[in-house]
């Protein structure tokens, strides 16, 4: 069982992954804002976060993910910087994007499409808690 | 007022032509000049019982034919090379043709009489001829020359250094030795040929001056046509208006829509610092406002002009007359057109006319292109509005999506069959409706592709691979055939990435989808002397012949699409369509209802 904190402005996202995960037997947190976010990430220290690309401004949650994955070493998240992040996008996908842990481009470890498909996001999730 | 390097130029280029044009002319006529020497001396000798040197008219006659057709022989290896560079050497080959031709017409007057010979007016001949085709002062030069050799055979026949030939024996044979006789025929001679050389000097001028201005205002008008994009219109007739007056500055206002501020929105051959010396308001400017009620304006010597706001500037730039003239559309006036000169006094009525000729001929561009432009950016604005709303409607319609899986996959407990049903077929339709709202999204944003992202070179083959690898599956499925051939070496277009993973996702998605179980879809990528050309062809249910012609239309579907029970929205081929425009290629299709339907797509090869 693993912590996990969602952090996306829809709730009906949040309960859709909610319901996903705790079927899967994971405990899930919630939080409706990247500010709100930040302060469970230290609150909680979660072992999986799960990130909406868009919130109330388009960029929010790649702003958020930048915060996190700073490489500065006085960066006040640096603690936080190895939890495995899973981004939630709305991105057709017509283009393959660049992402991945160590690159600036976007700093995730992983992409779940919404919809969200039930199947796919307990895998994922499975995966990357695996390899933490 | 031949001071703009690039006008000075564009003269150039046609100069060398001209001289050679001016020599060939001069050959061809040089060899009836020939011919009829000895035609007339023949005639005259003959017929008339004239007593003339028939054996050196003959030879005089032979000669010119003689060192003409070496000069024919010579002419095209000169002319051929008519670049600016050869000027020199073309015009070195003229001069030689006119020493000649002086020569052999002395020859031929002292032949027939000197100083009393009727034919003396021969030489008036050759001196109106070479000043219509030679430009410049040479013609006075000629005309003292000629006079000078008119003067020295006489001199030398007088003299009696020189056989005097007495070719009409009525005339006194001392008539040549007498001084009042000899002096009066020279100096009338000289004045006929100054008088004759300057006033055909004069009208040339006038004629290559309006032969210039007409060159000018066809190419201005070329140049501010040749586009539809407002920078660029501006951009061309500023540079035009330049080279047209064989100045090196010009400059654009166009009056904003506060009315009074009137920004330089074009500038030619102006200094940054000038450009950016603050801007100007209609309120201050005695000069533009007098301007945008109609007058065309000649500053004489700027930088003490009270009407400039900017005289340090003017002064530092090394202005010295402006001539400001206004830029008159259909209703209202524009704005402004200045041309800038260095020195005090350089602009002349004649001038305004042409200035005001070129200005009207912007002001057309500039109001279509104004024209165009509004169009666009009402497109871009539906576009816009078109691409926000399906942004929020695509939220809810993807939580909803979202939930109803978890309960389809039983996360919250069993369902009854019943209920799974009811539930698939709102997943269905949802699912339909994301469809719709992804598709308006791509036609939205084909419409704005190039406000999104700017097209950059891109590799073909990997977006089309792209494209092929999102239906492999679904092909798969279906036992479809799914063939790609491309050139190994990239092929680079100018695109954008989700422009051209929307232009062969939806063709190559299209295909599988209209195709039945076991068919064939075959995409071919192929370098082509003009570009690329990309082909998605499959053996699916066709289009009927009716619809083809509204294939591209937003939400047409086919007929028998529509009845087949295929779901669809019918936007994919109009965001294809638009999308290829926009990366200026050319899309059609063939197709045989029945039997399949072949798209071809040809885009411009980018440089790497």
């Amino acid at each position: 069982m693993a912590k996990i904190l969602v952090i996306d402005d829809d709730p009906d996202m949040v309960l859709a992954t909610r319901l996903c995960l705790e079927g899967a037997g994971h405990q899930v947190l919630a939080a409706n804002t990247g500010t709100e976010g930040l302060k469970k990430i230290k609150a909680e220290k979660p072992d999986l976060i799960i990130l909406d690309v868009m919130m109330d401004t388009t960029t929010e949650g790649f702003q958020l993910a930048l915060t996190l994955r700073s490489r500065e070493p006085e960066a006040e998240f640096a603690a936080y910087r190895h939890i495995p992040i899973l981004m939630l996008t709305a991105i057709h996908t017509t283009t393959p994007l660049r992402f991945g842990p160590e690159q600036d481009y976007l700093p995730v470890d992983d992409f779940v499409d919404k919809p969200i498909d039930p199947d796919v996001l307990v895998k994922k999730v499975g995966a990357l808690l695996q390899k933490r | 007022m031949a001071e703009h390097p690039l006008a000075s130029n564009s003269l150039n280029e046609h100069l060398p032509r001209d001289v050679a044009l001016a020599s060939a002319r001069l050959i061809l006529t040089r060899w009836v000049a020939g011919a009829l020497v000895i035609l007339l001396t023949a005639l005259t000798a003959r017929l008339l019982r004239v007593s003339l040197p028939e054996g050196p008219l003959y030879l005089t006659g032979a000669a010119i034919l003689f060192y003409n057709a070496i000069l024919a022989w010579l002419g095209p290896r000169i002319h051929a090379d008519a670049s600016a560079a050869q000027l020199r050497r073309l015009q070195r080959f003229v001069v030689l043709q006119v020493v000649l031709d002086w020569l052999s017409m002395s020859v031929f007057l002292h032949l027939t009489g000197g100083i009393t010979s009727p034919a003396i007016s021969i030489f008036v001949i050759h001196m109106v001829i070479v000043t219509i085709l030679l430009p410049g002062p040479s013609p006075y030069v000629y005309a003292t020359l000629g006079s000078g050799a008119l003067a020295v055979i006489a001199g030398l026949e007088s003299a009696q250094i020189l056989h005097h030939y007495t070719v009409i024996p009525t005339l006194s044979p001392a008539l040549h030795r007498d001084p009042v006789y000899v002096g009066a025929q020279i100096a009338f001679f000289a004045i006929v040929a100054f008088a004759t050389v300057h006033l055909v000097a004069v009208v040339m001028s006038r004629v290559r001056e309006t032969e210039r201005q007409v060159t000018a205002l066809l190419q201005t008008s070329q140049a501010v046509s040749s586009t539809l994009s407002l920078p660029n219109v501006l951009q061309h007739l500023a540079r035009s208006a330049a080279i047209a007056l064989q100045v090196r500055r010009a400059s654009i206002r166009i009056l904003d829509e506060t009315g009074e501020n009137i920004p330089m929105v074009a500038a030619y051959g102006l200094s940054e610092a000038y450009q950016n010396k603050g801007l100007v308001k209609l309120s201050r400017s005695p000069l533009d406002r007098e301007a945008m009620a109609g007058q065309a304006i000649l500053v004489h010597d700027a930088p003490r002009d009270p009407r400039i706001q900017y005289p340090k500037e003017v002064a530092a730039e090394g202005i010295g007359s402006i001539l400001v003239v206004p830029i008159s559309g259909r209703s209202r006036t524009l704005g402004v057109l200045r041309v800038y000169a260095e020195g005090p006094d350089r602009f002349t009525q004649a001038d305004v006319d042409f200035v005001l000729a070129i200005a009207r001929q912007g002001a057309i561009a500039i109001e279509n292109a104004l024209a165009h432009e509004a169009l666009q950016n009402a497109d871009r604005a539906r576009a816009l509005f078109v691409r926000t709303v399906t942004h929020e409607l695509r939220a809810p319609v993807s939580g909803a999506q979202s939930l109803l899986r978890v309960l389809i996959q039983g996360m919250t407990g069993e369902l009854t069959r019943q209920q799974r049903e009811i539930l698939d077929r709102v997943e269905t339709r949802l699912k339909n409706l994301m469809e719709l709202i992804h598709d308006l999204l791509a036609l939205a944003a084909s419409k704005t592709a190039e406000l999104q992202e700017p097209p950059r070179a891109i590799p073909l083959q990997e977006a089309v691979q792209h494209a092929i690898d999102l239906v492999s599956q679904e092909a798969g499925e279906k036992q479809i055939r799914l063939a790609f051939e491309a050139p190994a070496e990239a092929i680079l277009v100018r695109a954008t990435p989700d422009g051209l993973g929307q232009i062969f996702g939806n063709l190559v998605g299209n295909a599988v989808k209209y195709t039945p179980q076991g068919g064939r879809v075959t995409v071919q990528v192929a370098r082509q002397p003009a570009g690329v050309v990309v082909t998605v062809a499959d053996t699916g249910m066709g289009i009927p012949a009716e619809d083809l012609p509204h294939l591209w239309e937003e939400f047409f579907r086919a007929g028998n699409a529509k009845r087949s029970g295929i779901t669809g929205t019918g936007l994919g081929l109009s965001i294809v369509k638009r999308l290829v425009e926009t990366f200026e290629g050319m899309i059609r299709v063939q197709s045989a209802e029945g039997k399949g339907t072949t798209f071809t797509v040809s885009l411009p090869i980018a440089a790497a």
